[in-house]
């Protein structure tokens, strides 16, 4: 770059001299200021030059850390062609609307793969870098279909398609259609790349405070609300105040008679914002509630809600308004329980 | 009720006062006794052989039932007639395709499409067939009519890919959308490029996605043979129609009500918000034709 800004230098002093020479009378100012443009223009083009290879730089640093988590081969498949990378701006590119899931997620970076063999589906697999373990699990509960596997902290696998979440790290890895050597690679590639990530990670504290009854395999756990109606539909407008800064699980129950109890537990930043927005969902969604915060729906089942400290507490669609304050009151209990504990 | 959006109790009021009637629309916003005039008509036809075993589609059975779909929309006895009145020789009509992988528009449904256009008058130069690059496509950016066409599945984020969700290539930055699982995507529709331009829309219920799995949401598994095309007019009453085909699916598969994963909503809010079109199906005059084993609605 020295011999560069050097090499300017000397032009730009040859054009002045040419200048000086053509006209004596050409006034200093201009001269200056042509004299100052050429450095501008020549700073700018040297800056973004050197802005798009220090970008470049860091995409090619950032696929190499990523892609050492993948293995280069597996049961015969390969990658063909370069490792992908997305970021929360460009992921659309890839995913459409699907990535506004992982992005509700704070994800930091995709890689993605494609394995291929001769005669066989392509293999893809989708390496999610989060912030937070805890939201890498998150990612995991957002489609919970599946037969259980052992890999990663937690595994499912349907059909073709296999995710996991270790650390911060989600991983899906997935085949448009299913035979026996699809699956078994699938399968290998997935405990191949969970062995790669060195350490587990925590799962969200928000779950220490479910009552004992919860299938702790069908929990939820999310920020936003176009992720909770995605699960289960409450409102389309924001009166819980939902967003990045609010955790978030929902529980589900299924049992005779039709009836699908949820439990929905919010936790705030903040006291002032639970209370505010415990008092927006009574007072647009449950206006007839009695005082305990119950009240008897068009179904015929009993849905109720409750704010401890900075947590909302919300029950939806049970049997009976004991089973709603039972399920509340199972959760309060382990809050103040843990207070105590952490106060002693 | 809530003041402005939806709320799940209104879908429960719903059920409440028609549990039978596959409905997925609230009809609020309308006075007890107060009857709406504006109705949209839909044709669903079908036929067994239309794709085989493989999902190949058979382009001679295609097109007949287009034919017949678009005559009975229209309500013409010849199908070229039904064509000439929505589209003059004198038009630059752009095809709107879809080219999503796992499950595409396909030439053989462009070509049938086509077909008719250049037996309408237009000539070929005048027609394009496009969807990611419409943009840069001359022949949209000039068109003065559009022939929207894609295959009806479900959507990872917007509930439901259909008719109203086609058209999001013409704006550069789909995103926007996004906002509440696209609730507002009828607003799509106000866009130059497209107002007043689209005068057929034709959802493929050939192999239709009635589930998915995973960021690609695409699972062959999830896909069956149904063997339709809804045409019409109206996109918001031809995606409502879509839909109950999807959820009457999904009901049958899984043994259980399995509303889609996320609410299709913005169907409903391009009624009741933006007034784009037909959603309650009480208002949909819906023409059945061709085979109906199967059916579903």
């Amino acid at each position: 770059m020295g011999k560069k800004v050097a090499g300017c230098f000397r032009v730009m002093g040859a054009k002045i001299s040419a200048a000086k020479k053509m006209s004596q009378k050409r006034p200093l100012i201009s001269i200056c200021l042509l004299y100052l443009s050429y450095i501008i223009i020549f700073s700018g083009f040297s800056g973004a030059w050197m802005a798009a290879f220090s970008e470049q730089e860091q995409k090619e640093k950032i696929i190499g850390e990523l892609a050492s988590f993948l293995p280069p081969a597996i049961e015969g498949w390969r990658p063909q062609a370069p490792d992908e990378l997305y970021t929360p701006e460009t992921i659309f590119n890839y995913i459409d609307g699907a990535g506004e899931v992982y992005r509700s997620y704070g994800f930091r970076w995709l890689l993605v793969r494609r394995y291929e063999k001769e005669g066989q589906a392509s293999i893809i697999v989708d390496f999610f870098v989060l912030g937070r373990s805890e939201d890498a699990f998150g990612v995991f509960t957002h489609d919970l279909e599946g037969e259980r596997v052992a890999i990663g902290q937690d595994g499912l696998y349907k059909g073709g398609w296999l995710a996991f979440w270790k650390d911060k790290y989600y991983v899906s890895i997935y085949a448009d259609q299913e035979t026996p050597e699809l699956k078994k690679a699938i399968l290998s590639l997935g405990q191949a790349i969970a062995r790669s990530i060195p350490q587990e990670g925590k799962r969200p504290a928000l779950l220490d405070w479910l009552p004992a009854s919860v299938d702790r395999n069908r929990v939820h756990y999310f920020h936003t609300l176009p992720i909770l109606n995605y699960h289960f539909f409450v409102m389309t407008d924001n009166w819980l105040e939902l967003n990045e800064t609010t955790e978030v699980a929902l529980c589900r129950w299924e049992k005779t008679g039709g009836a699908k109890t949820r439990l929905l537990i919010i936790s705030y930043p903040e006291e002032s914002i639970a209370q505010k927005a415990f008092r927006q969902f009574l007072r647009n969604y449950l206006p007839e509630a009695d005082e305990a915060g119950l009240a008897r729906l068009e179904d015929g089942f009993w849905t109720g809600a409750k704010v401890e400290g900075r947590l909302v507490i919300i029950v939806f669609e049970a049997a009976s308004p004991e089973e709603v304050e039972s399920l509340i009151g199972q959760v309060i209990e382990k809050v103040r329980r843990e207070a105590v504990f952490k106060m002693s | 009720m809530g003041q402005a959006g939806l709320t799940r109790r209104d879908f429960l009021r719903l059920t409440m006062m028609s549990p039978l009637a596959g409905a997925w629309v609230p009809t609020w916003g309308r006075k007890e006794g107060q009857t709406d005039p504006s109705e949209s008509k839909v044709v669903l036809i079908r036929h067994p052989e239309v794709v085989d075993d493989r999902k190949k589609v058979n382009s001679q059975v295609f097109q007949a039932m287009l034919d017949e779909a678009v005559a009975a929309l229209f309500g013409t006895k010849e199908p070229l007639d039904a064509w000439k009145l929505i589209i003059k020789p004198t038009d630059i009509v752009g095809i709107k395709t879809n080219v999503w992988s796992y499950l595409p528009t396909g030439p053989e449904v462009e070509q049938a499409i086509k077909r008719r256009l250049l037996d309408c008058g237009v000539p070929e130069e005048r027609i394009g067939i496009d969807d990611r690059g419409v943009l840069r496509n001359p022949i949209f950016k000039q068109a003065t009519a559009l022939i929207n066409a894609r295959p009806a599945r479900t959507h990872y984020w917007s509930g439901m890919g259909g008719c109203l969700k086609n058209l999001i290539t013409f704006v550069p930055n789909p995103s926007v959308y996004h906002p509440d699982t696209c609730a507002d995507l009828a607003l799509l529709w106000n866009n130059p490029l497209i107002k007043g331009k689209v005068k057929l829309n034709i959802l493929l219920m050939l192999t239709p996605l009635f589930h998915g799995v995973g960021p690609h949401h695409y699972s062959e598994q999830y896909v069956w043979p149904y063997r339709g095309i809804i045409v019409g007019q109206d996109p918001v009453a031809v995606d409502s129609t879509g839909v109950r085909i999807l959820q009457a699916k999904r009901r049958e598969h899984f043994g259980e009500d399995r509303p889609l994963q996320p609410p299709a909503h913005h169907i409903i809010y391009a009624e009741t918000r933006h007034h784009l079109g037909v959603a309650d199906p009480s208002r949909i005059k819906l023409i059945k034709l061709g085979w109906q084993e199967g059916e579903l609605i």
